[in-house]
């Protein structure tokens, strides 16, 4: 195993190299457009240098986790473990589809201005911080980068009062989630004199929890709890990803809210492990509050698109129930349930850029019907997305949910694996009739879905993802393996720290 | 014939090639032409059951243990494998459920006019789902086929059911996911509490069956879980309001394969899993009374609702609620005849409403309607059709000499030591079975004829001969000669009793550890 001392230069730039490569890259994209940045083709070669600069940090990113290398020491600032590297390996996938859908959506939606790439790859950059932070101040740095990019790109359809309304309404609410998580880092280092999660956590071991780093933690959940959409801090959602351009609201689906879970995670079990009695009750309450709330109201909708959008809420109760675990197996459940989900729905919202026109924000039901006459392959591909999403077997979702059912109930709990399955029950109410729509009524007319198709880059996006959703539903071993193993590693550095 | 299976390796290969292909035969249908897909889907599943005829030698009828198995290993960190194998129940179950399937898709010739490919491609889906469920060992690999003969089932009714089949389908699918999820946490649970206990991971139905009782009090819980699923798909009252609308919805194969299969999977999954991992809770005298109660309540109400249906097509679907009814009293009966009885019914069940669905959709394709009152005296202008539908309602409500009367005489002959009382009120259901399929019959094939319409009816043509004349020789062969069927069930009826009493075995744990032998 390789030794890193994070407190050398050398050290933290090896530690960080993805991100490095990843920035330095969305400069070098953001340079390039600044003298190209007219016509369609303009746009395209922005969209097609993102994805060399997703995948050439993707390529650091396997090579720091192939090299094994671990901190020399203390972990300071970023973690160097494979939770950290799962997070930003679906952070970067999440991108990759971002851009892939987006070649032809923007040129379609005539959205020409290229820095829309740039953007995607700095916020992907900040989302990487995000997983990866070992410490209070990183942490909240990434999370800036991340959301400031993010609500720049929700309100990229100028020309669109919605698309302006999601960026000030994201913007607003993100300032004040950041304002909260702010204040609960400094209650944090007021009570242990230290932003370094694994030291926060020696601090606060085998005491009695100060009322102080109480407060902190709590301020923390309701920063992290917006970016995350738990209810009750998930108001902002659905207009959001209403008003964003739909691949915008994919990539905040999947990426954002991956690395906001990843982040929340390691907070929870390197910071305030010895906090489980705390903590526990609150995400358990977020955690069905979700749950219950997000599929309830999405049972009412009518548009797809805030359809998506609540469910996506109530996904987010699915995870913090395995959250709730504060184990290594939740953690787990965890990396692979944000996987499965970010095919999911990254694959979801793709389908749905087919489906419509100016920001998809009126595609309902009564539009898709008959769609599995005209168009069998998408009708199929969002079937098998929606069942996905259901958590049907034979799909990726189904062994998301299993996993956080086996993480939950190797705890002994058996209310919130109920919850659980109960809530998947109403959500069979609002993912059942996409499929029925699409193949048992008939289509009002036969030029109906005529406009309805993909650009090539967006078909091959996903096409892959479902692929990967059924492959992955059938032959879930590897994953299972990688996901384990990823969340073994969360607080190993943490744990000897304690004894000091 | 052993000698010949044996020599082609049958033992090995056939439980896997049972399912894998109708998985195999979607391909032709989906790729071939419109026109040719039904023929595809009968030569499919016609091979299927010629290749499944050969498990009733397989099968050694000495042994009641499961048989045949075969492990695959899966996804090995979590216990999980590929595992298959068959014994006496799982055996007639899967050759009810490969007989049917042929006559469904001769059932399906004419009334299924669009979307061919994709409805034969269901088909087939349908037919892999059924035999793995009945075939699972696995208890992941068991959830996973029960939820699978799903998605092909709502499609069915979905796509080409009646009038109000998209409620009918949403409500079928919702009303069995729910219960299959609460089952899903139950077995995670009961896998996690055993590895607690033994410190081994398996999702392996004999590691399962063997440990089960070390889950403790959580085994009422982990019961109920599973019983509501299973409930909801037998179905029991009050679970059972889903099924008129998916059997009246359904196509004439959707509801012959509901009916006949489906119904079943909830009844077996008792047999199995449910009553064999927690007989100290199932065979508790308060769930007893409450599975007795119900299941008599279901006899009776299932038939008095039958009674006041105008749709033919209705009353035969509250029907199955009254038959399905007898099954469970059998299975709570305790006793080899009480067992065996409710073996019997499940089978007779599959073949007479099978006959009676697949009866009504040729009168329904002639004429468009199911109502009893647009019928009358049709028996002057369809005698053969009259002949078999007359033959066929007898057999459901339990003529002697035909099979409907085996299993519900032996249930009721099996379950009077235990439940008297239950027993009594039962045997009423009986009653009002002649009472509502002898007034249908009369209503509909005999009186004056006097609707003009009617006049102008064909008789069965060949197709339709050649679907009911094997079901016809089953009702009679069955009624006549059930000895063969009931001694190939009798080992594997015999252990259930033996599992699930654990009191009045003598060395419960040299039952259970003696499970499972794999025939090399």
């Amino acid at each position: 195993m390789n030794r890193i001392d994070l407190g050398s230069p050398l050290g933290i730039t090896i530690a960080l190299l993805p991100e490095i490569l990843l920035s330095g890259w969305a400069l070098i994209v953001l340079l390039v457009v600044s003298w190209r940045h007219q016509t369609a083709q303009d746009s395209r070669l922005a969209g097609w240098l993102a994805l060399a600069g997703l995948l050439v940090s993707g390529a650091g990113l396997a090579a720091l986790w192939v090299s094994g290398a671990a901190p020399d020491g203390l972990a300071q600032m970023v973690a160097l473990d494979p939770f950290r590297y799962g997070a930003s390996a679906i952070a970067l996938l999440a991108a990759a589809g971002t851009v892939l859908l987006s070649l032809g959506y923007l040129e379609r939606e005539r959205l020409l201005a290229p820095e829309y790439y740039p953007l995607v790859l700095l916020a992907t950059a900040g989302m990487m911080f995000l997983a990866g932070a070992e410490d209070l101040i990183v942490l909240f740095l990434g999370l800036e980068v991340m959301s400031v990019a993010v609500y720049v790109l929700a309100g990229y359809n100028r020309s669109d009062p919605f698309s302006s309304e999601a960026a000030l309404k994201y913007f607003l609410i993100g300032a004040f989630a950041s304002g909260f998580l702010l204040y609960g880092i400094a209650l944090a280092y007021g009570t242990t004199g230290t932003t370094n999660l694994s030291l926060i956590g020696a601090q606060l071991s085998g005491r009695p929890i100060p009322l102080m780093a109480a407060l902190g933690l709590g301020l923390l959940l309701i920063g992290m709890g917006f970016k995350i959409s738990a209810v009750p801090f998930h108001m902002w959602a659905p207009d959001v990803y209403d008003g964003s351009p739909t691949p915008v609201s994919g990539f905040m689906a999947t990426g954002v809210k991956a690395a906001a879970f990843a982040a929340l995670v390691r907070v929870l079990m390197e910071a305030f492990p010895s906090a489980i009695e705390l903590w526990q009750p609150v995400i358990a309450a977020l955690a069905i509050a979700s749950m219950v709330v997000g599929n309830l109201i999405a049972l009412a909708q009518r548009s797809l698109k805030r359809m998506l959008a609540y469910s996506s809420i109530a996904h987010a109760g699915y995870m913090l129930v395995a959250v709730w675990t504060g184990t290594h197996v939740g953690a787990g459940a965890v990396l692979l349930y944000l996987l499965a989900y970010g095919l999911t729905t990254l694959a979801s919202f793709g389908f749905l850029t087919a489906l419509g026109r100016g920001g998809e924000r009126d595609v309902t039901y009564d539009d898709i019907a008959g769609l599995a006459a005209s168009r069998p392959a998408i009708a199929f591909g969002l079937s098998v997305c929606m069942l996905s999403l259901l958590g049907f077997p034979g799909t990726v979702g189904f062994i998301g949910k299993w996993y956080i059912l086996t993480a939950t109930v190797a705890e002994g709990q058996m209310i919130l694996p109920v919850i659980l399955v109960l809530a998947s029950v109403l959500s069979a109410g609002y993912y059942l009739p996409v499929v029925m729509a699409m193949y048992m009524r008939p289509s009002p007319s036969a030029e109906r879905h005529a406009a309805v198709g993909l650009s090539p880059t967006a078909a091959g996006a996903i096409a892959l993802s479902v692929a990967a959703v059924l492959l992955f539903g059938l032959w879930p071993s590897g994953l299972l393996k990688l996901a384990g193993a990823s969340a073994r590693t969360l607080t190993q550095t943490a744990l000897p720290l304690a004894g000091q | 014939m052993t000698e010949l299976l044996d020599s082609i390796g049958y033992g090995q290969w056939i439980l896997h090639a049972l399912v894998l292909l109708p998985l195999l035969g979607v391909v032709p249908v989906l790729l071939g032409p419109e026109s040719s897909a039904k023929w595809t889907a009968l030569i499919v599943t016609t091979l299927e059951l010629v290749l499944s005829l050969g498990l009733w030698w397989a099968l050694d009828p000495a042994r009641g243990t499961l048989q045949l198995v075969s492990n695959t290993p899966w996804i090995p960190d979590w216990g999980i494998s590929y595992r298959v194998g068959i014994d006496g129940i799982s055996l007639v179950m899967v050759l009810l459920t490969t007989a049917l399937m042929p006559i469904s898709v001769l059932g399906s010739w004419h009334n299924i006019t669009r979307q061919e490919r994709g409805f034969y491609a269901m088909m087939l889906t349908l037919l892999t789902g059924l035999v793995g469920v009945f075939l699972a060992l696995d208890l992941f690999v068991f959830y996973i086929y029960f939820e699978v003969v799903l998605i092909p089932m709502y499609f069915i009714i979905g796509i080409w059911g009646g009038p109000n089949r998209l409620y009918a389908a949403i409500k079928f699918f919702i009303y069995t996911m729910a219960g299959s999820l609460l089952m899903l946490v139950a077995i995670v649970a009961l896998v996690w509490r055993i590895q607690s206990v033994t410190g081994y991971v398996s999702f392996s139905y004999d590691h399962v069956l063997q440990h089960a009782g070390a889950v403790g009090p959580l085994a009422a819980w982990l019961f109920a879980a599973f019983a509501i699923a299973f409930a909801i798909k037998v179905p029991i009252f009050p679970f059972h309001t889903w099924l008129p609308d998916a059997h009246v919805e359904a196509p004439t194969a959707g509801s012959v394969l509901l009916a006949a299969v489906m119904l079943k999977i909830g009844t077996y999954g008792f047999l199995r899993f449910a009553v064999p991992f927690f007989p100290q809770v199932a065979l508790s005298p308060t769930v007893s009374r409450i599975v007795v109660v119900l299941a008599v309540i279901g006899i009776i109400y299932g038939a008095l609702v039958a009674m006041v249906q105008p749709d033919i097509k209705k009353l035969v679907a509250y029907s199955s609620v009254s038959h399905l009814g007898f099954v469970m009293l059998g299975i709570w009966g305790g006793t080899l005849q009480s067992v065996q009885g409710s073996l019997m019914v499940m089978i007779s069940h599959g073949f007479s409403t099978g006959a009676l669905f697949l009866l009504i959709g040729m009168i329904y394709e002639r004429r468009h309607t199911r109502l009893i009152a647009d019928y009358g005296g049709i028996a002057r202008v369809v005698p053969v059709f009259s002949l078999i539908f007359t033959v066929v309602a007898l057999s459901s409500i339990g003529l002697p000499g035909l099979n409907g009367f085996v299993g519900e005489f032996l249930v009721l002959l099996g379950s009077f030591a235990a439940y008297p009382l239950a027993t009594v009120l039962a045997t009423t259901g009986v009653i009002f079975a002649a009472a509502y399929l002898l007034w249908a019959l009369q209503r509909m094939i005999f009186y004056r004829l006097d609707n003009p319409e009617n006049e102008r009816l064909t008789d069965l043509n060949g197709r339709e001969l050649a679907m009911m004349v094997p079901l016809l020789v089953g009702i009679v062969w069955l009624g006549l000669y059930p000895a063969p069927v009931l001694r190939r069930m009798e080992p594997a009826a015999k252990r259930y009793i033996q599992l699930t009493q654990p009191a009045r075995a003598a060395t419960p744990v040299a039952v259970t550890g003696s499970t499972v032998e794999v025939r090399p």
